[in-house]
Formats: structure tokens, C-alpha cells, sequence
């Protein structure tokens, strides 16, 4: 699989987020789908540890469905931002997944703060025809320990 | 007492006035300063759960208003609570958030305490005469630590009210969510959802305390997705407004209670490991009060100054200026019962709490909006007094009132001004 098409998901993936198409980014995953952004550094268990986010399919639509309910007041003002991704490692998984490592630097402003937000994104990827699906993300924060803002955003 | 920040003593009777709240207390650094000195390091503040700490050895880092402080459970299997300095040359002892330590070494000339801040070796001590006994070089332990049912509260203060006066009629809110646990104890394990505000740190007690009145204007659909998900229509709390749910405890204590107000039974019926749960808590405390722990959300409460409970968590408030707060998510895991009601748990605590949940982000959103509009002077009064022709005054002090009355801001703040007056007890 060339890295291109791979490198073509994760940005289109990055801008979706950016610009707040909340549907086409739903629809990047697969119906398995696990959405984990830990809240410690250290391997953290998720079925006993908190998380800041650990989303399966239903409540992906559920977090979804809230940013697109007009009613999020922090989302109001819409925050703008964009986002980098680069560094990125390709490995494979079971399956035939792909498991695609890559770091991100996204800013983020609203009201009178720019926020620099980063971390290293673990993705597992399945074929879907001639795209990719989403099966996992596991976003690792280099903040994750410390006492942050507001996440109220995709990441 | 007179304060270092020179308030005049009497001052906050004229800034707290029964149902008006005056803006400076959210945004003058010499009242954030005096709050410092007259509440936060002289009343019972929560610190952890013994269950953090569970060994010999364990230890936390915690503070109390602006000091550092490690808590750390000693070889006798006590819990001790010291002042995080060294007490050579005042270095950061315990730069850890959390870990498990022989001894606490200083890493900066590594003088070496034992589990129970004793001194056993002040480094190079050839060089010191009498000049430094051990005896008198152990940890600063701060002057009083106490606890209830596993919660830790300490007071920088050697006098004052017992925590059990402290706490008063709050013990039997916290028994009824202790008691969510088919063995009567909770767990608190490690990891925290961390978080930070642009605001002072009295909105979040304020805030916290009256989800019916804000609930349907900022929570409108986490509430929808919560009964779309579950089957419980939470709408059917405040849809008929009831009374005897929002309470004010002397000592600044706040409880929205509902064990009155009985929620629309689910649509769904419950699964395998619910209807287990609800089995252990039957066998353990009978039907009744299983019915009155399950069919309602359980009480929420706020223990003054800095501690919370709703639902799924224990949290933390922590002053860092007048204007800036952190806050701290601890999901509570119930022993005893099944894992998957306390996985349950976790991922439900996650849906509403924490900087990425879909309830308490809306809150943290107002309370930074809120520190901005306060900056506005022309009319510098807030408005608490919602319900106050119709408070229920209770023998011990406290009041009751009906689901979105705000008698437990009225006193939140007669506590806040005794306190800052002058004229606590802690």
C-alpha cells in the first residue's frame, strides 16, 4: 500500500476535524470503532482507568450529535483551528490493518486565547474498498497529565 | 483575627447582604489573598481517599490553597499529611504526582526522611554539630489530619471544630453514597481527569449545586442523549418542580437531595449485572433504602470548601489566583459490586465529566464567561434570591428548598462572610 494514500487519509481526516464536518469524520469509522484519548502518560488499562475520551460507535454518534446541536456554548464562538500532521510511521496489524503512528501540532483560538495543543496519534486502519476506515484511535496528549482547558473539539 | 491582607473586619457584611452578592469577591486579589488566610489554610479540606494510598509507602501530591503538601501512608499503616518541603533549604521534597517511596530522599543535597517524616540523614553530617538535631529536623506535619469513612481532610490550623463538627449532618449524605456499595466502601484509583478555569473558584461550588435551574438552558442535550442512551428521562426531575431538594447545611455545606423526587422508572429493563447489583444492595441494606439508593439519582453534595460528589465522582476544587482554578475528576469505583456496574460507571463519568465530557464542559464555560462579566461594575450585585419567601428553616440551621431555589447559595455565602469576618471557627 503506497504511504501517499495513507498520508491522503490523515490529512483529509485532519481537515475534517479542523472545519468541523463532524458527519464525513463519523463516517471514517468503522462500526467497531474505539476513540481513546488517555489522561496519563503510562499505560493506562481503560476498562478500569478514567480517560478524557473513550468512545465506541455509539458514543462517537453521541459526541457528534452534541457538537452539532448548535446548543454547546463552547462552541460559541465557534473556535477556529488548524492542525499539522507529520512524522508519520506505518506498521502493520492483524487483519490486515494498518497501524499508522504520526505526531500532530494543532492550534486552536477562540476568544482572545491561541492554544497550542500536541501529541502522537495511533491509528488502526482497515481497507474499505479503495479508502480506509478508522477502527482506532488512540490519541496521546503531551499534556495529558496536567490540568488543561476545555477539550471540546476533535482531536 | 486580624488578616495580613488588611480588610477591614465587618467589610463583608456590607459586600454579602442576604440575597446580594457583591462583584469584587470574584475578582479582588486582596479578598483572594484573605480567603487564603481565613478559610483555606484554617477549615478541614479534602485531600484524597485512603484508597489512593493504599500501602505503606504510597504517597500523593496535594495542596491546600497555594501550599504543597504529600500525603503518605506510613509504615504503621497511618495516614500522614506533611508540608512538601524540605527542611534544609525549603526544596520541593515530593516532585512526584503519585508513587510509592522507601524514603523520601531531597533530590537536592538528599536529606532522607522515613515514611512517617522522621530524619534519618541529613547528608555529610560530619559538618553539623548540635546545631541540628534530627528530633528537630523531621517533615513539617500540618497540624491536623482526620478522616471519614476513608476521606482525608486536613486543616492548617491546630484549633478549630472537630471534622466531625465540620461535617455535621453532611455524614449522612456522605453514608448514603458510600452506601452505593454493596460493602459500603468506594475505591478511588489512580488517574484523574485534570482541568484548569479562567475563574475564580467560588463559581464552581455555585455552579455545581443547581443543575435543575441551569440544567435545561446549558446541559439541554446532554440530558437528551443521556435519556435517548439510558431510558431514564432525567426532564422528569425538573419538569414539576418539588420541595425539600436543595439543601443548605451549616458550615457552608450544599446537597441536592432527591430521594424525594423519584424519576420516571426506565424504559429498558435493567441488565444481568444491575439486576445483580441490585441484589447485593437488597441483601445488605433491605429493600427500602435500595429502592431509595437506585430509583433517583442519589444525593449530590459540596462539602465547604473544595470537595463534590455528583453521580459518578469525588472532585477536587483547587484555588490557583482569583482568577484561575483546577479541578480534579475522581470516578469513584463502588467494592463489591459487579465490574461491569463499575466499568458502567466509568464510561457514564466520562459522558458528562472531565475537559472532554458533555456535561461539566458547559459548566466551566459559563464560569469563565462568568469571571468576565463580573469585570463589568455598573450595577455590582448579583441575585440569589430565588425561593427566599418560602425557605424552610431547619433545627440545625440549615435550610430546605424547593428543586431550583438557590437557599443553598444563601448559605454558602453566610458561611463564606462568618468566615472572612473573622469570626470562624473553621
Amino acid at each position: 500500500m503506497a504511504d501517499s494514500a495513507i498520508e491522503r487519509f490523515l490529512y483529509q481526516e485532519a481537515r475534517l476535524m479542523d472545519e468541523g464536518h463532524y458527519r464525513e469524520w463519523l463516517s471514517l469509522w468503522t462500526d467497531d470503532a474505539i476513540y481513546w484519548v488517555p489522561c496519563s502518560e503510562d499505560d493506562s488499562d481503560p476498562t478500569r482507568d478514567v480517560s478524557l475520551i473513550y468512545d465506541n460507535r455509539e458514543r462517537l454518534m453521541q459526541r457528534v450529535d452534541r457538537l452539532l446541536s448548535g446548543t454547546v456554548q463552547a462552541l460559541d464562538p465557534k473556535p477556529r483551528m488548524r492542525r499539522v500532521v507529520s512524522n508519520i510511521e506505518v506498521g502493520s496489524a492483524d487483519g490486515g490493518d494498518l497501524t499508522v503512528a504520526s505526531n500532530f501540532i494543532l492550534v486552536h483560538a477562540r476568544w482572545d486565547t491561541q492554544q497550542i495543543w500536541a501529541g502522537r496519534t495511533l491509528h488502526r486502519l482497515r481497507r474499505d474498498g479503495a479508502a480506509f476506515k478508522m477502527a482506532f484511535k488512540k490519541v496521546l496528549l503531551i499534556n495529558a497529565e496536567q490540568e488543561i482547558p476545555l477539550l471540546q473539539f476533535l482531536i | 483575627m486580624l488578616a495580613k491582607s488588611d480588610q477591614p473586619v465587618g467589610k463583608f457584611d456590607e459586600l454579602i447582604q442576604g440575597a446580594r452578592i457583591h462583584g469584587s469577591l470574584y475578582r479582588d486579589p486582596t479578598i483572594f489573598q484573605r480567603e487564603l488566610e481565613l478559610i483555606w489554610y484554617k477549615v478541614w479540606v479534602y485531600l484524597g481517599h485512603e484508597t489512593e494510598v493504599p500501602n505503606p509507602g504510597d504517597y500523593i501530591r496535594r495542596a491546600i490553597g497555594l501550599q504543597p503538601l504529600v500525603v503518605v501512608r506510613g509504615d504503621d499503616g497511618n495516614v500522614g499529611v506533611f508540608f512538601n518541603r524540605c527542611r534544609h533549604r525549603g526544596n520541593l521534597l515530593c516532585h512526584r504526582d503519585r508513587g510509592n517511596a522507601e524514603k523520601m530522599i531531597c533530590p537536592y543535597h538528599g536529606w532522607t526522611y522515613s515514611r512517617s517524616g522522621n530524619l534519618l540523614e541529613p547528608t555529610f553530617e560530619e559538618g553539623y554539630d548540635d546545631n541540628l538535631s534530627r528530633d528537630d529536623f523531621g517533615l513539617t506535619p500540618v497540624p491536623r489530619v482526620d478522616t471519614y469513612r476513608g476521606l482525608i481532610f486536613a486543616s492548617l490550623s491546630a484549633d478549630g471544630v472537630s471534622l466531625d463538627e465540620h461535617l455535621g449532618g453532611m455524614k449522612e449524605y456522605i453514608d448514603l453514597f458510600m452506601d452505593l456499595s454493596p460493602l459500603g466502601e468506594i475505591e478511588i484509583r489512580k488517574g484523574a481527569q485534570k482541568l484548569r478555569y479562567r475563574g475564580n473558584w467560588k463559581f464552581h461550588p455555585e455552579n455545581s449545586m443547581e443543575g435543575d435551574y441551569h440544567g435545561p438552558f446549558i446541559h439541554r442535550i446532554a440530558f437528551e442523549l443521556h435519556s435517548r442512551a439510558t431510558g431514564l428521562d432525567m426532564s422528569s426531575l425538573h419538569a414539576n418542580e418539588i420541595p425539600d431538594v436543595i439543601r443548605s447545611l451549616p458550615g457552608g455545606h450544599m446537597v441536592e437531595d432527591y430521594r424525594g423526587a423519584t424519576m420516571a422508572p426506565p424504559s429498558r429493563p435493567p441488565t444481568p449485572a444491575r439486576v445483580a447489583y441490585l441484589e447485593l444492595l437488597e441483601r445488605r441494606y433491605g429493600k427500602e433504602k435500595t429502592r431509595q439508593l437506585t430509583t433517583t439519582i442519589p444525593p449530590l453534595f459540596f462539602v465547604f470548601p473544595n470537595l463534590i460528589h455528583i453521580m459518578t465522582h469525588i472532585r477536587r476544587i483547587q484555588p490557583v489566583s482569583v482568577n484561575e482554578s483546577y479541578v480534579y475528576y475522581h470516578p469513584v469505583f463502588l467494592k463489591g459490586a459487579p465490574d461491569e456496574i463499575n466499568e458502567r460507571r466509568l464510561r457514564d463519568h466520562e459522558f458528562g465529566f472531565g475537559p472532554a465530557g458533555f456535561i461539566a464542559p458547559d459548566d466551566i464555560e459559563i464560569m469563565e464567561r462568568n469571571q468576565v462579566g463580573v469585570r463589568s461594575e455598573g450595577d455590582d450585585w448579583q441575585f440569589i434570591g430565588r425561593g427566599m419567601h418560602r425557605d424552610q428553616i431547619l433545627s440545625d440551621g440549615g435550610s430546605t428548598g424547593y428543586t431550583m431555589d438557590e437557599n443553598h447559595l444563601r448559605g454558602f455565602w453566610q458561611h463564606y462572610r462568618k468566615l472572612m469576618n473573622g469570626n470562624g471557627e473553621g
